[in-house]
């Protein structure tokens, strides 16, 4: 049943999904990381587990935040979770087959929304320059800096024709175009084109999206707004936004807090008119499965009363 | 004297307009002119990266820029240093940085260490993902008077524990003092865990520094 779109139509007020990944499923299922982060069936077994564990409202293919960077030649390693190892400098070792077997496999089995995560093109760029580089260069050498992301945009075009092809939604993750990182200016002339160029592909196939931007978003919010996203997955929710608000709830929360305390940070985050009810960020991997349960049940609950 | 203030104004403003080439021509000229390197680095290179930290505190400044001024001090401080070494007797204070294990987020270290590099200190960058044996075994090397630990995620602020426990278990802990910091750190964790202090951002870092190396 979908329950995001009627959110989106605003026939609805809310709907639920901490944002659990690939790796905190993994966790739960007893699986290897290393062993999932290279093979799209398990990739897609351990995501119906947590699915069936804890039955919120999407799902979210997202396994680490390389994919596209370790295509393009970024050394990852996976052990105990991925990690960048440094900027492009060997030959690519390409997962995207894998994540787009997992979603067709996901599409067949999942009742609800398939979101897959990729990443913004600006994020992309930094990682295959390397981040204190990219960094410098927007502002020394702004023309290469354009350059390193036009490729990157050029690869996350290719990669969304194939996963639109699929039929999943799209969530595009740009963390490092945070205002916590660079200016709203930098942000205006390097990452907004980029992300426009993506989202009008996701809407002319018909398709939902949502972009993630972590950290201070406050000083982007009209750019965003602008953006045509469906959905903007924040880590401060109380910004005021004329695109659907995703999230609610601290990850620190819904990591060492009681369900108490996320029951707090959900009744202050329901007062918003509409809301995709979450998290800030990623559950971090070691959570507590009985904190996601909490969170969710208590969600069923609100919306049945 | 007016020319020179004025030569020692332009360094400050090279480095708060991130132009490395400038800083370097500057400082290179206001040798020449016979100013004392020592002179240069606290009155200019320091002052110039002081107030880089605090236009970025005021969100004036953003990562890019506070990088690309840290470029620039560094061109005026490679001139300045070795000649500043050469004459000095005086032993400068060591810190030990690094982002803890697990962790690879190491913007917000590298503004932290420049800025208490740019302070005066002799400072050791460990990089990020560092693991606890390897803190230890460059503490055990170096011997340095603070530890600056950073962490930007909740779910590796334990490893900060594990490093203070072990440095008491390997009775280090006396010799040193631990400060930590990281936007999920706050004072009430850092007395927790037993480090010294905790600083919210890196020009905070610096004072913090200060403050607990005096005496
Ligand atoms: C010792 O004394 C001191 C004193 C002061 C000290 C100090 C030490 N250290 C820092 N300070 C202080 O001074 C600095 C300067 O004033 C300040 O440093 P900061 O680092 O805070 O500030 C910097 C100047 C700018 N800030 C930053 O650079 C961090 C910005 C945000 C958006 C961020 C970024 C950019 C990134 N990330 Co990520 N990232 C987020 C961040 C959101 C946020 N709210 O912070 C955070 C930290 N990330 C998070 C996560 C979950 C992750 N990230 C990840 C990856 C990344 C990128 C690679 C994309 C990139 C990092 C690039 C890099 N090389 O550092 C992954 C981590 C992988 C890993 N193993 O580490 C991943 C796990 C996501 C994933 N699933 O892939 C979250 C952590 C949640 C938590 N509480 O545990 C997060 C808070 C986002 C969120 N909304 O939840 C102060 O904190």
């Amino acid at each position: 049943m979908d329950r995001i779109t009627p959110v989106i139509n605003k026939d609805s007020h809310f709907a639920i999904f901490p944002i659990v990944c690939v790796d905190h499923c993994a966790h739960i299922a007893n699986v290897k990381f290393s062993d999932v982060a290279i093979d799209g069936e398990k990739i897609a077994q351990v995501l119906t587990h947590g699915y069936n564990c804890y039955q919120y409202d999407m799902v979210l293919l997202f396994l680490d935040a390389y994919i596209e960077a370790q295509a393009l030649g970024c050394p990852v390693r996976f052990t105990p979770y991925s990690t960048l190892l440094g900027p492009r400098s060997i030959q690519g070792f390409d997962r995207t087959n894998e994540i787009i077997k997992a979603a067709q496999i996901l599409m067949e089995k999942i009742k609800v929304p398939l979101f897959v995560s990729i990443k913004g093109p600006f994020t992309l760029a930094s990682f295959l320059t390397g981040m204190q580089d990219f960094l410098k260069m927007l502002l020394k050498d702004p023309t290469h800096a354009k350059a390193v992301i036009e490729q990157a945009l050029d690869f996350q075009t290719k990669y969304l024709e194939r996963l639109l092809e699929v039929g999943a939604n799209i969530f595009i993750g740009d963390p490092v175009a945070s205002a916590t990182v660079i200016s709203p200016v930098v942000f205006r002339d390097f990452a907004y084109e980029p992300l426009k160029i993506l989202l009008s592909m996701i809407r002319k196939k018909g398709a939902l999206s949502g972009i993630h931007i972590c950290g201070d978003t406050a000083p982007l919010i009209p750019m965003l707004d602008t953006l045509g996203t469906d959905i903007l997955s924040i880590e401060d929710i109380t910004i005021k936004s004329t695109t659907l608000k995703m999230g609610g709830v601290s990850t620190s929360t819904i990591l060492r807090g009681s369900p108490a305390d996320i029951r707090t940070e959900m009744e202050r985050a329901l007062q918003e008119p509409r809301l995709i009810l979450s998290t800030s960020c990623d559950v971090p991997v070691e959570t507590n499965p009985d904190n996601i349960k909490a969170m969710i049940g208590w969600a069923h609950e609100y919306t049945d009363n | 004297m007016q020319g020179v203030n004025l030569k020692l104004d332009e360094i400050r403003k090279a480095v708060i307009e991130m132009d490395d080439v400038k800083t370097a021509q500057l400082v290179n000229t206001a040798l020449k002119q016979g100013l004392a390197p020592q002179d240069i680095l606290n009155n200019c290179l320091i002052p110039g990266m002081k107030e880089v930290g605090e236009l970025f505190t005021r969100k004036e400044y953003y990562v890019p820029e506070v990088l690309l001024a840290s470029e620039a001090f560094y061109a005026g401080f490679n001139i300045v240093s070795p000649l500043i070494k050469s004459q000095s007797t005086e032993k400068k204070t060591k810190v030990i940085i690094g982002v803890v294990k697990g962790d690879i987020h190491d913007i917000g270290k590298n503004i932290v260490k420049v800025l208490i590099e740019a302070s005066g200190y002799d400072i050791m960058d460990l990089g990020k993902d560092v693991s606890t044996e390897r803190f230890i075994k460059a503490v055990t090397i170096e011997k340095p008077a603070v530890l600056a630990m950073s962490s930007l995620m909740t779910t590796t602020l334990v490893h900060m524990e594990e490093v203070i426990k072990e440095l008491i278990k390997k009775k280090m802990r006396r010799n040193i003092k631990v400060i930590v910091g990281g936007a999920p750190v706050n004072e009430e964790f850092a007395n927790r865990i037993g480090a010294d202090g905790y600083a919210e951002d890196a020009m905070q870092a610096v004072k913090l520094i200060k403050k607990i190396t005096i005496g």
